[in-house]
């Protein structure tokens, strides 16, 4: 499964629910296969989707909020899992599309193939599941309707050469039409 | 600045419905960042950028906020102030404790302290310096600069060596 694959599957399962997605390639295959208002599409700033999702969910006590991250993105800010592990948000999904990569720059290595990102997560008092199949992650997905947060689901993927267009957003726009929608 | 100013500011921003006050603690704010705590309406992050993320988060959604750090954590913050918070136009406060404004602070800041009003001009990020004595003009000017969906910093000086 490579990650635009797994992007739509779990875009197609969310309808209105706010995304906020990395930078890099993860923004773009998430504009490119399910461009929504309610996607905050964090062009800048790596590292900082899955605080940025901290914060709108602790104000959007009713909505499940999701973050889109990347391996890369989250090994630039691992005192994230301890600031939302400690705060323990019900309604925060954090979604790690796993490639030992970063994809983006070249594909150079991380090294979340040696030490393993959900172990980290599950310390940090996270619910955690962990999938590579399209079938694993369908299956998460339903899983977690009944479960409170904060939940991480790291997916490993595969490294992969198609790129997707660049988001054609400016950042106001993405950020004005982002408030609107939530 | 003394503790009993801290203090009111703190109270005077949030009565002008400043909600939330997230950073990392810094001993020339420390009066202020103890009233946050004892209202319980602070978060304390890992790292500056992490409180940025945390309070533009809750900015779009609708909930004014102030991130607080050391001129230090200032300069670690740069590249997320200008690649998230101006890039976006994310209107939030910053607020500054100064260390390295005397010239005989501890070492270690003395480089970076040099040069804190200079990086605020470079990156274009307007800023004040408040006092004891000008706190609530400056308080004003930030909480209007915000209303016009502009971020803005409050700089405090470290005028004392403990």
């Amino acid at each position: 499964m490579i990650r635009r694959d797994a992007i739509k599957i779990v875009s197609e399962n969310l309808r209105k629910n706010p995304i906020v997605s990395a930078n890099g390639f993860m923004s773009r295959d998430l504009f490119e296969v399910n461009d929504k208002e309610s996607n905050f599409y964090m062009i800048g700033s790596m590292g900082l989707a899955s605080s940025i999702g901290l914060g709108i969910a602790l104000k959007n006590l009713k909505k499940r909020v999701f973050v889109f991250d990347g391996d890369g993105n989250i090994l630039m800010n691992l005192g994230s899992l301890v600031t939302i592990g400690s705060m323990a948000p019900k309604n925060l999904i954090h979604i790690i599309f796993d490639n030992s990569s970063h994809e983006s720059t070249g594909g150079q290595p991380t090294q979340s193939s040696i030490i393993a990102i959900d172990k980290i997560a599950k310390s940090t008092n996270y619910t955690v599941f962990r999938t590579s199949s399209k079938k694993g992650l369908q299956k998460i997905l339903k899983q977690i309707i009944k479960k409170s947060g904060p939940i991480l689901i790291l997916v490993k993927i595969n490294k992969s050469n198609r790129v997707s267009k660049r988001v054609s957003f400016t950042p106001t726009q993405i950020k004005n039409r982002f408030m609107e929608a939530i | 600045m003394n503790e009993k100013i801290q203090r009111k500011i703190f109270h005077y921003l949030k009565k002008n419905k400043i909600e939330n006050f997230i950073g990392v603690p810094d001993s020339t704010l420390k009066h202020f960042i103890d009233e946050c705590l004892k209202n319980n309406r602070i978060i304390i992050s890992t790292r500056e950028e992490e409180a940025i993320g945390i309070a533009t988060g809750m900015t779009l959604s609708k909930s004014p906020s102030l991130v607080f750090m050391q001129n230090a954590g200032f300069a670690n913050s740069i590249s997320t102030i200008t690649s998230l918070v101006q890039l976006y136009e994310i209107p939030l406060i910053f607020l500054i404790g100064w260390r390295g404004y005397l010239s005989n602070d501890a070492p270690e800041h003395l480089k970076i302290g040099k040069i804190q009003s200079d990086l605020l001009k470079i990156i274009g990020l307007k800023s004040k310096i408040i006092t004891e004595k000008n706190w609530k003009i400056g308080c004003d000017w930030a909480l209007r600069q915000i209303k016009g969906k502009k971020p803005c910093a409050l700089v405090i000086r470290r005028t004392y060596h403990d």
